[in-house]
This record gives structure tokens, C-alpha cells and sequence, in this order.
């Protein structure tokens, strides 16, 4: 940079980072308690006052993993004299492990539903974006008749609440064949996310000087070619942006994957808040059901933060 | 990556396969995920192991509980061979044609009889008094109160409560002496507080909280065989009780105007209320000291008395149905003949379920099994329920929209309430052509 | 018949591959026909339904009431009450998410150390699952085990029960949820201008308020106008939180009151009839901010 930095300006850097971290620090105290439920004991979590400082345990993970129900009448101490620490803790804890007829304790469905997501998220994502970036592509540089009407029908897409077209979309899949399948459900995120991905990506198109596509076309690139060659590179900073976007929705997605799957294809946001059934809602298992469901998200962000945070340095082709 | 969806494409074949009932003798349950459902789960165990024919108990989270069922109703789906219904849900379940009528079978194996009278009326019978019959009970509940027996059982407590009240400290037996209880208790410098109750308006927890004084009082929402509602659900005993609950509502936590059954439950782990009002599948959370240190110092006690001597208790619960649409509904139906044997009923009541069978809540292996279990039993044969109408749901918005503000907001008076309540009633009956 | 957006020099030399309007309609029908196949047939069955007294769990023979629903609905003085209320959560909440959203990008838009960790830090929130952030915050407000009030040192403060306060509190979950949001968007925008204007306009003296409005503004308006449109639309349609944390007359939201008609009551009928006038009201608003950002761009 060849700025010179004068003391006025670098005093504002400073207080700016001040500044930040002091809105990280609020932004992360409800992220912290979410955090921490996720290692306290049963009975450390909601309790009055809230409980600060805690012995940390890993029994909610346990937990979380495998198939319980709350211990009903007395305890069969001689299961918990030969059970191993981790059974006894889960135990202390009032619950008792279900087991199948060999004695292997039964898992829960989280595994399943994470991969689920996992799967899920990944194809949806991939499919919104690039659907979304040739089709902003189209939009940008082409003229196509009626493309006001028809960028705003892509965003009306996303305008009505789940809850309206809840029940056409499942007698509609239900007449396919798609309720609760992976293929149904991609399909959904992927509409879904479609018109965000499209207005977004044609932002950040539209920001990109033609003049490098018309060059490359005098020097005898194909249309095809310029686009994969010369605006996708460019274009990178939007991708990476849409994409973290449409992975963080299709992710969390709550509403339809409740509503349209069962146990073959649910995801896990539906599975996580099920600890509620109980009379005493185990926050220690959400929380940490939610902290491990956080982690590919915020993994995912993170390993492209470069991209999201670069800007156009070409040069200064400016219209 | 084609792994992937070579595996989502088999997985979608397969469902295919599943939906076209593919010889395999299965029976699939839907029911709400909560732990009387894992308990159904392993009776059925048993089942299998007599007969070889596998059931499956289905689960989705309560909020979407209700969703789920009768979508697969709209679509006419077989995907559920039986569910276990809530007691509100038989005017839809039946009027609308999903569950299979049961009459004949009640009639063959004396169900009727077998049965606490009330749990038969409250999730077996519609339309009320027709004799016909939609559910078998599956799982009873009511509304009761857990306490703190030692807060009651202290002596300093007692002289005081004594000297105050002129009358000796112990579980109420009217509501009038559960509100002397509650005033006494309700110390907030000292962090703790009177009483919980219910006061989530998002569905019924509070409809249900009010239901237990009001019918205690002596008044009905209505008259269940000619809806007419002006002089019942607005008479004067059912303004007083709307008036009593407001004052409850005054012994309780701060910010409790959003609260069911966890934080009727926390409330009394974390040691802020001397009572809390829940719903008896709630208890056993209560008395598992692993789970509620207070454990052995909570006592358990049915709804108490109205001023009239009349005792009510709000009814919760489920019963199985047939679903019209299964393609098993000989076997469920054989599935129905086994579940109502009283060696399973009583299995069921060991593992956790809440049995209605008469003989066994009689028996005293039942009453002395657990600490709440007594009062389980006194409830049941005291039990009532809300309008079970197709159109309940409505009569539940407009009973929130009308008791919530008074309540929790402290707008407007019970009079208001109250009245206003009929005339929504009334215009909401008409609309179905229940009245002139 | 208006001219291609492309310069002569494109179309001058004869060119191998694909022709331009084969491009085009490769790029752009494939997506239009799989929204129009997976957005219209629900949106023609509900609108079929709004029409109707059609109730989902009953099998009474469905019947045409024609403009009925509408009518009722809009009479109805519950439903405009619903209505204010949920512009006032809009405004709230937008509002707020744009001051915090916009403002961290402005604070984060320089050569600081670890700019990539904290901005994925900042991100959290938005990356937690909607259903559960609605159930923890629940927790966190409660004055007897939450730390709401301790943070804020407002001992003993009810903020979910209490009727003027509770509309606040929802908003400041959703603001907490979204801001980052805004601000990755606009941080994209923000690192897009190039220093070479903001170096001119040093040397011409310029004041930062000055720089600021005539430089960074418009130059971020088009991704911060893009945010806003879908944080609006988001917002009108806000259901979970709002739910879960608090259900009183003073925070019944639309798409509350929508789910309740379409999966309490099953008035199935009746509550297409009102997501269409949602539809509307909404539709009306969006129009507002695109042709706003159609004049942006062509400045």
C-alpha cells in the first residue's frame, strides 16, 4: 500500500479493531453458552443462577450418540457396578442406555442425519450455484426479452412462507415418490436457494468490466470460452459469497426437511431439538448436538474466507 | 461424488419398493417422540416375539406431531397403519373418515368396561354420548401438582402459615387453599416463588391450565350435545375461576408468561416454586433424583376442590386408532385385540406407559410403583376434556386470544374475557352449522 | 427490437462455437423451467385453494367460494393487526441488522491481523440452526437461569412476558442471527473499490464524510440493496423464533398466524387466501427496492 498511514488514521485503525472485538466478544457470549451447555452436566444447565463456571464432561456427546431413555423406578446398580465410566456417567445422569438383544447399545439417528446433511447440503449447494452462475451469466451480458419480469418471478420464488406451500409440495411429492429421499430434498434446496444465488451472482457479474470478455473474444476465444476463462476467474469473490450462502440455508434448513422426510432422508436440524419429548429438556445434548452440527459449516466459511474477502485488484478498467 | 448419488437413487427405490407394501408383515405406529413412545417400542418387542409380525413405532417431534398425521390423511397415505391420536383429534379423525370405526369392536371385547369410564369418554367416544367409538386409551394423562414436601412439612413454615391462615399447612385440598399456599410461598427477594402453571398460548397448555379450575368451579365450556355456550362458558362461577387463575398467575416466576411443561419442571428442579401444575406423562422426570435433586422432597397431589365440592382435572392422553388408508387393517385391527389383554396393559404400566385399564390403576402394585402414581389414579376417574370438534383448534385460538391478554397481559376483566370468549364460540359453531 | 448488450468489436469477427443467443438460452432456460415446474404448481394449488373452504383434515367435498376468503380476511381487524405488527418487526429488524451489519464491514474493511478468522467469527451466528437459536434464547432471556440480564446488568428485567418488550426481544435475536449477513455482503462490496479512488480522493483532501458519500456509498449500494431485498423478505416471513420464543397477541407475526390457521385449524383455504395478500404486500415492497436498484446501476 502506498498510503502513508498518518497518526489520525492509524489511531482510527486502531479504535476500529477495538471496536470490533468488542462487538466479537457480544456477538459470541450466547455462541459461548451454547458452547458451554454443551459440556456441563444435566443438571448444570439450567439452573438459577446460571451457572458459570462448571466441571466440564463429555456426557452429552455420549449422549448424543446413542439411544436413551430416562431411567423409570430404581437403578439396576449391579448394570451400573459393571458398566464402564462412560455408561456411569450417562447413568448419573437418570438415563439408562437402550440395548438390543446382544447387549450392544442401540445409536441414535444423529450419525445418519448428519451425513444426510452433509449430502444433501453439498449436492444442493453445487447445483444452486452453478445453475445460478451461468444462468446470472445469461442475464448480465445478454439481452433477454422481459428480463426485468423474469429476475423478479425468480425472486418471487423465494417470497411465500413454507408454511402456504407446505401441503401442495407434499401431496406433489408424495405422488413421485420423493418424500423422504435425498433426490426430493436436493431438489428443494436447490430451487430454493436458486434465486438467491442468481441475483447475487449477477450482482457481482454485472461489476465485471465487458471489455475483458470483448478482448478476449477480438483475440478469437469462443463466448464459452471467455466466460470459463476470463469471467469465472473474476468472479470468484461472488462464488465463494453465494456458495458459503446457499450451504449456511441448505444446512439449517428446518422447515421442509420436518415436514417432507421421515427417517431414511432426514437432516439433522429437525433431529437435534428432539430432546424435548422429555419432561426435563436435556439442553446439554442439544447444545452439543448443535456445536458438532456447527463445525463443517464453520469450516467451510473459513476455508474461504479468502476468496470471500478479495476484491476485484485487476486494474482499474472502470466504466 | 456419484457414490453419493448412486446411493441417494437407491435409497429413493427403495422407499418406492417400501410404499408398495412389499410383502413384508410390518405394522407402523405414529406417534409424538417423547419417552412413552420408547416405551411402546419395547412392548411391542413383545409382540413380535409372540406372533412374528414387526411394529414399528414412528416418532416426530410434538410441534409437528398433529402436521404430519393428518397430511398423510390428506393424501390418503398408508404410510401409518395406526396412530396414536390426542383426544382433541377424534371429531377430525372421525368426521373426516381417517380412523376406522372401533363401536363393534368395543362392543365384541367389552372395551367399555375395561376401561376407565372417563379416559372411554374422553379419547374413545365421539360425538359426546353417541356410543360410538374411534380409539382405543393408550396412554392416560392428566393435570396434576407436583410440591415441595419439605417446604410444607417445615415447622417454622407451619406456625407461620398457621398463624396466618388459621389453618394447618398441608397439600390443599380446594383451590382456595392451593391460593393461600401459593400467597404464602411467594417470596421473590428470596428468589423463590409461589406456583407454575401453564400459560403458553401457542396451542393449548393454558386452555387446559384454566379448564382444571373452571370445571372445579362447577361451570362447563358449553353444552357438548347442543353447543350452546352463552350461559356457560360466561356464567358467573366461570368468571370467578378465570379470576382465580389470574391470581395464580400473579405467585409465579418472573417472565412466566410463555410456560408448558419444561419449564413447569425446571421451576421445580431448580427449587424457584413451592407447586407446580404439569401433566402427569411429565412426572417421572420429577422423581428421578439423578435428574431432580429434590427428588425425595417432591410429593405429588390431584387437582383439588372447587368451592362447590366439585373436582376436575383437565384431561391429556392419547388413544390408538386404526388409520382408514392402511393396508393392514386386519392385522392392526388383531394388533388392537392383543394391547387390550390386561398381562400387557399391566406390562405397559411396568415400562412406563400410562394404562387405563380400570382393574390395574385400582390395583395397589399400581398405586404404591411410583410417588405420583396415587394421584394419577385419583385423576383419571375425575377426569374432562376440552370441545373434541373438528374445529377445536379454533375454539383453542379464540380462547387464547381471549384469556392470554387478561392473564399474562392484565388487560382488560374476566367479564370481558368471558363474554367475548361466547360470542367467538357461538360465531365459530354457527360457521360449522352446529347451531342455528 | 433492441440491440445485444455487446459492443461491435464482438460481433464484428465471424466467430466458431456457440452462437450468443445459443448460449444465452442454454444459460438461462434450464433454470427457469425447473423454477416455474417446482415454484408454480404449489403456487397454483394454493392459489386454487384460496379460493375455496377447502380444509385439509376433513374430506368434506371441497367448495368454490370465490373471493370470500379475501374478503373476510381483509375485515378482519385481527389480520391488519397482524399486519403493523409484523412492519414494525420488519423495520426493527432490517433497520438494526443493516447499523450492525454495515458497520462491522466498515470497521473490518482494512489491513488488519487475522481479518479472515474474525470475520468467520462474526459469522457464527448465522451459521447456527434456526430452530435451535429460537430454543436457546428462550433460556437466555429467562431473569431466573438466563444471562440476558446479566450481561446487560438489567437485574430482573422480563423480556418474553412482557408485552411492550417482547417484539424487541425477537428482534434482537434476529438481528444477533442475521447482521453478519449484511456485513459479509457488504465487506464483498466494500473490498471491491479500488484503492486508486480513495488515494485520489485523499490527495484532493476530501473529508471522510465526503469520501464515504460519494465514494463508498454508491459503490456498495448495489450488494448492500441486494441484502436488504432478501433480509426483508426473510423477515416478513420470520416464523421459528418468533414461535418458540414468545406467543402473545403483541408478537403474533403473519407467518405465525399463517401457520396456525393452515396446521391448527386446518383452514386450509382461508390461510392460502391470506399468504397471497402476504404475497402482495410483499411483492409490492420488493418492486419498490429493485427498481431502486435498477436505477442505481444504470447511473
Amino acid at each position: 500500500m502506498a498510503q502513508v498511514q498518518s497518526r489520525a488514521s492509524r489511531w482510527w485503525n486502531r479504535a476500529a479493531v477495538a471496536l470490533a472485538l468488542l462487538l466479537l466478544l457480544v456477538m459470541m457470549i450466547p455462541l459461548y453458552w451454547i458452547g458451554s451447555t454443551a459440556f456441563k452436566a444435566r443438571s448444570d444447565a439450567t439452573t438459577v443462577p446460571p451457572t458459570v463456571f462448571f466441571k466440564p464432561e463429555i456426557t452429552p456427546f455420549i449422549k448424543l450418540f446413542t439411544s436413551r431413555v430416562q431411567q423409570r423406578g430404581d437403578r439396576d446398580n449391579e448394570a451400573y457396578a459393571n458398566a464402564p465410566w462412560w455408561e456411569k456417567q450417562v447413568m448419573d445422569g437418570g438415563d439408562r442406555f437402550i440395548k438390543d438383544e446382544k447387549g450392544n447399545i442401540e445409536s441414535s439417528g444423529y450419525v445418519s442425519r448428519f451425513v444426510n446433511s452433509i449430502v444433501i447440503a453439498v449436492t444442493s449447494t453445487f447445483l444452486a450455484v452453478a445453475l445460478g452462475t451461468v444462468t446470472a451469466y445469461g442475464f448480465s451480458r445478454f439481452h433477454m426479452p422481459g428480463e426485468d419480469d423474469w429476475l423478479f418471478f425468480i425472486l418471487s420464488t423465494r417470497m411465500l412462507p413454507p408454511v402456504v406451500v407446505a401441503i401442495p409440495m407434499f401431496l406433489m411429492y408424495r405422488a413421485v415418490g420423493l418424500v423422504d429421499t435425498h433426490v426430493g430434498l436436493i431438489i428443494l434446496y436447490t430451487a430454493f436457494n436458486l434465486s438467491f444465488s442468481v441475483w447475487l451472482m449477477k450482482g457481482f457479474i454485472d461489476e465485471i468490466p465487458k471489455e475483458y470478455e470483448e478482448a478476449a473474444l477480438v483475440d478469437g476465444y469462443t463466448r464459452m470460452e471467455a466466460f470459463f476463462k476470463i469471467v469465472l476467474p473474476q468472479a470468484t469473490t461472488g462464488i465463494a459469497a453465494t456458495a458459503v450462502f446457499c450451504f449456511i440455508t441448505a444446512w439449517n434448513e428446518y422447515a421442509f426437511a420436518l415436514m417432507m422426510t421421515n427417517k431414511v432422508a432426514q437432516t439433522a436440524p429437525p433431529y437435534i431439538p428432539s430432546q424435548l419429548g422429555s419432561g426435563l429438556t436435556d439442553w446439554t445434548v442439544i447444545a452439543a448436538g448443535s456445536l458438532l452440527f456447527l463445525i463443517p459449516v464453520a469450516l467451510f466459511t473459513f476455508f474461504l474466507r479468502d476468496h470471500l474477502l478479495r476484491g476485484v485488484t485487476f486494474g482499474a478498467i472502470r466504466r | 461424488m456419484l457414490k453419493l448419488f448412486s446411493r441417494a437413487v437407491a435409497a429413493a427405490a427403495l422407499l418406492t419398493f417400501a410404499q408398495l407394501g412389499y410383502a413384508q408383515q410390518k405394522l407402523t405406529i405414529l406417534w409424538a417422540e417423547w419417552d412413552p413412545a420408547n416405551y411402546l417400542q419395547e412392548l411391542v418387542k413383545d409382540y413380535e416375539k409372540q406372533t412374528g409380525i414387526k411394529v414399528v413405532v414412528e416418532t416426530t417431534p410434538w410441534s409437528d406431531f398433529q402436521n404430519k398425521a393428518f397430511k398423510e390423511f390428506t393424501a390418503k397415505g398408508s404410510a401409518y397403519d395406526m396412530v396414536v391420536g390426542d383426544s382433541q383429534w377424534l371429531g377430525a379423525g372421525s368426521t373426516g373418515g381417517h380412523y376406522v370405526d372401533l363401536t363393534d369392536f368395543f362392543k365384541k371385547h367389552k372395551v367399555a368396561e375395561i376401561m376407565a369410564p372417563a379416559t372411554v369418554k374422553g379419547y374413545a367416544e365421539y360425538p359426546g354420548n353417541s356410543g360410538k367409538y374411534w380409539a382405543v386409551p393408550l396412554e392416560g394423562d392428566a393435570n396434576g401438582f407436583a410440591y415441595r414436601k419439605d417446604w410444607f412439612e417445615d415447622p417454622k413454615e407451619m406456625a407461620a402459615f398457621k398463624a396466618k391462615y388459621k389453618y394447618d399447612l398441608a397439600v390443599p385440598k380446594t383451590w382456595k387453599e392451593l391460593g393461600d399456599i401459593a400467597e404464602f410461598f411467594h417470596r421473590p427477594a428470596e428468589k423463590r416463588y409461589g406456583l407454575s402453571i401453564y400459560t403458553d398460548n401457542g396451542y393449548d397448555a393454558m386452555v387446559m391450565g384454566v379448564e382444571n379450575v373452571i370445571f372445579s368451579y362447577g361451570a362447563e365450556l358449553g353444552d357438548f350435545s347442543t353447543y350452546k355456550v352463552q350461559g356457560f362458558i360466561n356464567s358467573k362461577e366461570s368468571i370467578e375461576a378465570l379470576n382465580f387463575y389470574k391470581k395464580l398467575y400473579g405467585y409465579t416466576p418472573p417472565d412466566w408468561g410463555k410456560t408448558f411443561f419444561q419449564e413447569a419442571n425446571q421451576a421445580i428442579t431448580e427449587g424457584l416454586v413451592s407447586m407446580s401444575m404439569n401433566y402427569f406423562a411429565f412426572f417421572p422426570a420429577l422423581a428421578n433424583p439423578a435428574t431432580n435433586k429434590y427428588a425425595k422432597q417432591t410429593g405429588y397431589f390431584a387437582m383439588p376442590k372447587g368451592p362447590s365440592g366439585k373436582q376436575f382435572a383437565a384431561l391429556g392422553g392419547q388413544g390408538l386408532s386404526v388409520v382408514t388408508y392402511s393396508k393392514n387393517k386386519d392385522a392392526s385391527m388383531k394388533f388392537l385385540e392383543w394391547f387390550i389383554r390386561e398381562d400387557v396393559q399391566k406390562r405397559w404400566a411396568q415400562l412406563g406407559g400410562y394404562t387405563c385399564n380400570t382393574a390395574i390403576l385400582k390395583s395397589d402394585e399400581f398405586r404404591k410403583a411410583t410417588p405420583f402414581n396415587e394421584a394419577f389414579y385419583q385423576s383419571m376417574f375425575m377426569v374432562k376434556d376440552f370441545w373434541a370438534v373438528p374445529e377445536f383448534a379454533e375454539l383453542l385460538t379464540a380462547a387464547n386470544k381471549r384469556w392470554h391478554p387478561f392473564i399474562v397481559g392484565g388487560k382488560g376483566t374476566a367479564e370481558e374475557a368471558q363474554n367475548g370468549l361466547a360470542k367467538d364460540w357461538e360465531a365459530i359453531f354457527k360457521k360449522y352449522g352446529r347451531t342455528k | 427490437m433492441t440491440q445485444p448488450a455487446l459492443s461491435s468489436a464482438g460481433l464484428a469477427a465471424p466467430r466458431r462455437g456457440m452462437s450468443d443467443l445459443a448460449i444465452r438460452n442454454l444459460f438461462i432456460i434450464p433454470t427457469i423451467v425447473f423454477l416455474i415446474v417446482f415454484n408454480i404448481f404449489p403456487l397454483l394449488y394454493s392459489l386454487g385453494y384460496s379460493f375455496t373452504d377447502y380444509r385439509a383434515s376433513m374430506n368434506d367435498p371441497v367448495q368454490f367460494v370465490g373471493l370470500q376468503n379475501y374478503r373476510e380476511l381483509l375485515a378482519d381487524e385481527y389480520v391488519w393487526a397482524n399486519f403493523t405488527l409484523t412492519a414494525k418487526y420488519v423495520i426493527m429488524s432490517v433497520v438494526g441488522q443493516v447499523i450492525v451489519g454495515f458497520g462491522a464491514a466498515l470497521l473490518l474493511n482494512r489491513a488488519i491481523p487475522a481479518k479472515g478468522l474474525l470475520t468467520t467469527l462474526l459469522m457464527l451466528p448465522m451459521m447456527m440452526c434456526m430452530a435451535v437459536v429460537g430454543l436457546f434464547w428462550q433460556l437466555l432471556y429467562n431473569p431466573s437461569w438466563g444471562i440476558v440480564n446479566f450481561v446487560f446488568f438489567t437485574e430482573g428485567k422480563v423480556w418474553l412476558s412482557d408485552p411492550e418488550v417482547a417484539l424487541l426481544a425477537i428482534a434482537i435475536t434476529d438481528i444477533w442471527m442475521w447482521a453478519p449477513f449484511v456485513m459479509l455482503l457488504s465487506l464483498a462490496g466494500l473490498s471491491a473499490i479500488p484503492p486508486s479512488l480513495y488515494e485520489a480522493a485523499a490527495i484532493d483532501r476530501a473529508s471522510r464524510w465526503f469520501v464515504f458519500r460519494r465514494i463508498t456509498l454508491p459503490l456498495v449500494a448495489p450488494l448492500l440493496l441486494i441484502a436488504i431485498i432478501f433480509r426483508t423478505m426473510e423477515a416478513f416471513k420470520t416464523f421459528d423464533i418468533a414461535f418458540v420464543m414468545a406467543s402473545m397477541d403483541e408478537t403474533e407475526l403473519v407467518a405465525i398466524k399463517l401457520y396456525k390457521m393452515a396446521f391448527h385449524e386446518w383452514q386450509t383455504g382461508r390461510s392460502c387466501a391470506l399468504a397471497y395478500i402476504v404475497l402482495l404486500a410483499v411483492l409490492a415492497i420488493t418492486n419498490v427496492y429493485v427498481k431502486y436498484l435498477n436505477r442505481l446501476k444504470a447511473r
